[in-house]
């Protein structure tokens, strides 16, 4: 995607500078060679993404099983899913996962950066704290078995000191907040990562010029860190916002599906609502209903993304 | 010179895009009479059944000079053929379970009547006269208005109450024969301080089995699906219905069912069943093959029925289906048959042990209390008594179902939430 979106920038400059004075036989030539460069991509883009989501945009306005004919319905599809209790609960699970998750691990990293910009040995710790992210989701569904199992290893050592009566942790009320610990734990040490770039491009003479000035280390964060960190701030909570909308194989692989069956309702967000109404297997796929609450989540998202933009929107400091 | 380039690039991926087509179009051309066809196997390469089709597949190759294109895509094989039945890709044979056949091959008119493969000549017999009568009975396997089947079985899965026979062998012997006895025999157990069952509360579907089987018990194979093709919701007001969930409700507050089902991640519970430490697990007949790994030292598996489901036992065809788009349907239809001979329906039995569908075809001896009570049935039910409505089992059934096992609602609650539940979801889907 950020490749597409590159591949005409560049050539830009030249155009606007040929038009204005002419330009040389090379700006001619780099303007003329704009479309058999960017064609390809764009062409490829069209076909692989573009026409695929309005191909989807399509279905939604249908009832269809995937195959046989298909019968249009409007906007019944839609008109459906804002009856269904069920996906109201998984898009209020999403929501939870967008804003919940995501305030934690933006608070997390960003205390962590604090913390790790002058430790000792912070090249290592960063390693282990990007760890998790490293490590298939199916992983930790597998590992959650045998750590909350009611005979895992947590019951094991709690019995150890005394605990007779564990809570449930796997139980079907019980899954969602453990999903939502276990999403702040995966992805904090990559924003943490992501974030410290952009605080160790901060030359020290402005913290030299802090220490002079005696400001304390609040003053630093809020009038120093903060500002030259801003923009990088502002991507990392775009690329939060679309991943966490995508969620699927954690919570589909936390909820008892590492072999058998579905997680429970109560863990559903909109992508795993999704998939089971298109995709059950064991019942009529509904494409339809499948393709309006996949279109949902992509409004969601490009709606959520336009806003922050602007919210986040700053004059680019340069230093 | 740039405008020769600008055409030489368009023209280069104008070739390339031909090329791929051209590559396409290749690949899926083949007429009827090509020999071969294409298989996708929900077998995976390793499986014991595997081996068996596999087997079968080269002296199929070896007997009739036919190809067999065959990829062993596992349990996700109709996901996978769903998307291709559209195009000219689609493969010419796929198999599964009914259920999960059923939704996306006829119900949505892409499966092709088997006519042929009914027809064609198995160790002399006509195939259609080698699958029990009572199988094909109400022709449950054929679209209506179709004068042929539209699966061929070559094995079954069911579902029973299994134990381990060297630990009890009084359940062996003395099966229990009704609801009350169930539960005496429960009590025993408990005051000799065993677990009774145990279950893996987070899957969904191996809940719905008590209820399904209950309901069917009480109220006949069919009676569970008629309920739930109700738009009114009242059917749900039929004692039975009431009943069959005060039983589940019986089980729940007898403290029958193992500690912490209600909070642990299959198949940590089947495992503690496996490993001797409770009497009974109530699942399907994979569970000797799915356990026989960790399973003590000495684990002789057997089983008995449902207790109340009298003279009707679950039967889940595993068969092969024709997408109506096959090029080569004549030569998937002569495997399919081929595949009926008693040398792969005894492999599958002994070997794989799995149900075959032929009644004369070996089974193992694990297998050979289930065989007992579908050979004794005279009627039978399929999982979820057959429901495919569009998401019915998995967003409505089936959570309901398990808040009524895990103890979370009553009998009564249960019964007034898939009231109200199926008025909203036929609302929704009709």
């Amino acid at each position: 995607m950020t490749d597409v979106a590159l591949a005409p920038a560049a050539p830009l400059p030249a155009a606007r500078r040929g038009r204005r004075g002419g330009g040389s036989t090379i700006d001619q030539a780099r303007r003329r060679l704009f479309v058999p460069f960017v064609g390809p991509a764009f062409l490829l883009y069209s076909i692989l993404f573009v026409v695929p989501s309005v191909y989807a945009i399509w279905i939604s306005f249908n009832k269809w099983a995937g195959a046989g004919p298909m019968e249009f319905v409007g906007l019944g599809n839609y008109v459906r899913l804002f009856n269904d209790k069920l996906f109201l609960r998984s898009f209020g699970n999403t929501l939870l996962l967008l804003f919940v998750v995501g305030l934690a691990i933006f608070v997390i990293a960003f205390a962590l950066t604090l913390v790790l910009r002058d430790m000792a040995g912070k090249k290592i710790a960063r390693s282990v704290i990007f760890f998790p992210h490293l490590v298939n989701a199916m992983i930790f569904g597998v590992l959650a078995g045998f750590i909350f199992n009611p005979g895992g290893l947590v019951n094991t050592l709690l019995g150890a000191f005394g605990v007779t009566d564990p809570p449930a942790w796997l139980s079907q009320d019980n899954l969602f907040p453990l999903i939502m610990v276990m999403m702040t734990w995966i992805t904090t040490g990559y924003f943490t990562t992501i974030l410290m770039a952009g605080v160790d491009r901060i030359p020290p003479y402005y913290y030299e010029d802090c220490a002079l000035a005696g400001a304390n280390a609040w003053q630093r964060l809020r009038h120093v860190i903060l500002p030259l960190t801003w923009d990088v701030f502002g991507t990392c909570a775009v690329l939060w916002t679309i991943s966490s909308v995508k969620i699927f194989e954690i919570i589909w692989i936390f909820g008892g599906s590492t072999g058998a069956g579905m997680p429970p309702t109560q863990t559903w967000t909109t992508a795993v609502y999704t998939y089971v109404t298109a995709f059950s297997g064991e019942s009529v796929p509904a494409y339809g209903a499948a393709s309006a609450s996949a279109v949902l989540s992509l409004a969601l998202v490009s709606v959520l993304v336009l806003l922050l933009r602007r919210v986040m929107k700053r004059e680019a400091i340069e230093f | 010179m740039a405008k020769i380039r600008k055409v030489s690039a368009l023209a280069l991926i104008g070739a390339v895009a031909l090329t791929a087509a051209g590559c396409s179009s290749a690949s899926s051309g083949g007429s009827s009479d090509s020999g071969e066809f294409t298989y996708w196997s929900m077998w995976k390469e390793g499986e014991a059944q595997q081996k068996v089709v596999a087997q079968a597949i080269a002296d199929f190759e070896k007997e009739t000079g036919i190809e067999v294109n065959v990829q062993w895509q596992g349990r996700d094989n109709l996901k996978k053929t769903v998307p291709t039945l559209n195009t000219n890709k689609v493969p010419d044979l796929v198999d599964g379970s009914f259920a999960k056949t059923a939704p996306v091959l006829a119900e949505t008119g892409q499966a092709k009547p088997l006519t042929e493969a009914y027809a064609a000549d198995v160790d002399g017999e006509k195939a259609s006269e080698l699958i029990p009568e009572a199988y094909l009975e109400d022709d449950v396997l054929t679209v209506e208005g179709e004068d042929a089947p539209w699966m061929l079985p070559y094995s079954l899965s069911s579902d029973a109450i299994w134990f381990n026979k060297a630990a009890h062998p009084e359940l062996a012997e003395n099966p229990p024969q009704s609801w009350d006895d169930f539960l005496a025999t429960m009590d025993e157990m408990k005051a000799a301080g065993e677990t009774p069952i145990a279950i893996d509360g987070d899957v969904a579907g191996y809940n719905a089995y008590w209820y399904t089987s209950a309901m069917v018990g009480l109220a006949g194979p069919g009676s569970l699906r008629e309920m739930a093709a109700d738009k009114t919701g009242k059917a749900w007001d039929d004692p039975e219905a009431l009943e069959a969930a005060q039983m589940i409700e019986e089980l729940v507050k007898g403290d029958y069912f193992i500690d912490g089902y209600n909070a642990s991640k299959w198949p940590a519970q089947q495992q503690v069943w496996a490993d001797d430490k409770a009497v009974m697990l109530f699942n399907g007949t994979w569970i000797p093959t799915e356990t026989g790994p960790y399973a003590a030292d000495g684990f002789e598996y057997s089983s008995f029925p449902f207790p109340t489901l009298g003279d009707t036992a679950r039967a889940d065809f595993v068969g092969f289906a024709v997408p109506a788009r096959a090029k080569n349907a004549e030569n998937a239809e002569k495997f399919a048959a081929f595949f009926l001979n008693k040398k792969y329906q005894d492999a599958l039995g002994s070997e794989a042990k799995i149900i075959p569908i032929r009644a004369d075809a070996a089974v193992s001896e694990e297998m050979s209390t289930v065989k007992e009570a579908l050979d004794e049935a005279d009627s039978y039910y399929m999982q979820n008594d057959g429901i495919s409505f569009p998401g019915y089992t998995e967003k409505l059934l089936w959570p309901a179902l398990s808040d009524l096992v895990l103890g979370k609602t009553d009998a009564k609650t249960f019964v007034e939430t898939m009231k109200t539940g199926q008025v909203d979801y036929w609302e929704q889907n009709s």
